[in-house]
């Protein structure tokens, strides 16, 4: 027979593991971020646009205003009365671009310009890391 | 009649106890996400007029073409001999603007990879002080400027045409 009397206790320890490195994303949507080597962690709070390729020419655009889970916006320009709400209340809030790294940057360029109107200063642009290799990780 | 008690094991009954422990691993193993919260800090100017101070004369000029390659001072150039070429410039001029214009129709990758490499010396040199060591570097690309289309449309509205697009042309 196989001992078993150990078995609550090993489930127990890793329940508790998964608890406490458990994060609530939120943003869920999968992306193929750009690879960069030098990054910095995001500020805690800090509100995502999302801009993904869904197809050919297709683009899909989410928002969270950093406390709440993220929402599908229609466009760059929604992305403008978004980030002015926020910023009305948080000067200082600081933005994340969640975007592919193989969409054209005009894209990021738009999402960029909707941000300086709605006086946003502290954008970070969200990568994964780049090996010495030139892949990802 | 002599009523015959029934024996109440007086324990709390933990056969169970595993399967809703184990119930409780696999829902926080479904729901676990690795958190993926880091990237390129970015610092928007704010939006006034009188911000555009960059002047295309004194900055070093990096325009990422649509193809993904780069041109410095309007000379083609790979992104490993970029801080070669702009550490001479930074060590006279520390505050020298750096202009980086991506073409819209480049790939953000691309933009990013030029990106990544102007604010190695400053991550390098802050890491340094941080482990108490001597700087690797010794100067920074302090002010780097991303015009973005609604200020290449005010420079259009100004010279009657992309400054940044014709600086490289003729």
């Amino acid at each position: 027979m196989i001992p078993t009397a150990s078995m609550a206790d090993i489930a127990f320890l890793l329940i508790i593991f998964f608890m406490v490195t458990t994060v609530h994303e939120l943003d869920r949507t999968s992306v193929n971020l750009p690879l960069a080597k030098s990054r910095e962690e995001a500020e805690k709070g800090s509100a995502i646009v999302v801009l993904n390729m869904v197809s050919d020419g297709q683009y899909q655009y989410k928002f969270s205003d950093g406390a709440n889970q993220s929402h599908l916006i229609p466009g760059p320009d929604d992305l403008y009365l978004e980030a002015s709400r926020l910023t009305a209340v948080r000067p200082n809030q600081q933005f994340i671009i969640k975007a592919d790294g193989d969409v054209r940057f005009e894209k990021i360029d738009e999402l960029l310009d909707n941000l300086r109107k709605a006086d946003v200063q502290k954008v970070l642009l969200l990568s994964q890391q780049a090996t010495e290799g030139g892949g990802g990780t | 009649m002599k009523m015959k008690r029934k024996d109440v094991p007086a324990e709390i009954p933990t056969s169970s106890m595993a399967d809703i422990a184990f119930l409780l691993i696999i829902f926080f193993m479904v729901t676990a996400v690795f958190s993926a919260t880091k990237g390129l800090e970015f610092k928007l100017p704010s939006n006034e007029e009188d911000n555009r101070q960059a002047e295309q004369e004194e900055a070093v000029f990096i325009k990422v073409a649509a193809d993904g390659s780069i041109l410095v001072d309007c000379k083609p150039m790979e992104i490993a001999d970029v801080l070669d070429y702009l550490a001479p410039k930074l060590q006279r001029d520390a505050q020298k603007p750096v202009i980086l214009y991506t073409d819209p129709f480049a790939p953000y990758q691309a933009m990013i990879s030029v990106y990544d490499v102007l604010i190695v010396p400053e991550r390098t040199d802050r890491q340094l002080a941080g482990d108490g060591l001597p700087p690797q570097f010794g100067w920074k690309v302090a002010n780097i400027s991303v015009p973005t289309q609604t200020e290449i449309q005010d420079y259009i509205g100004i010279f009657g045409y992309n400054p940044f697009e014709a600086q490289c042309e003729g």
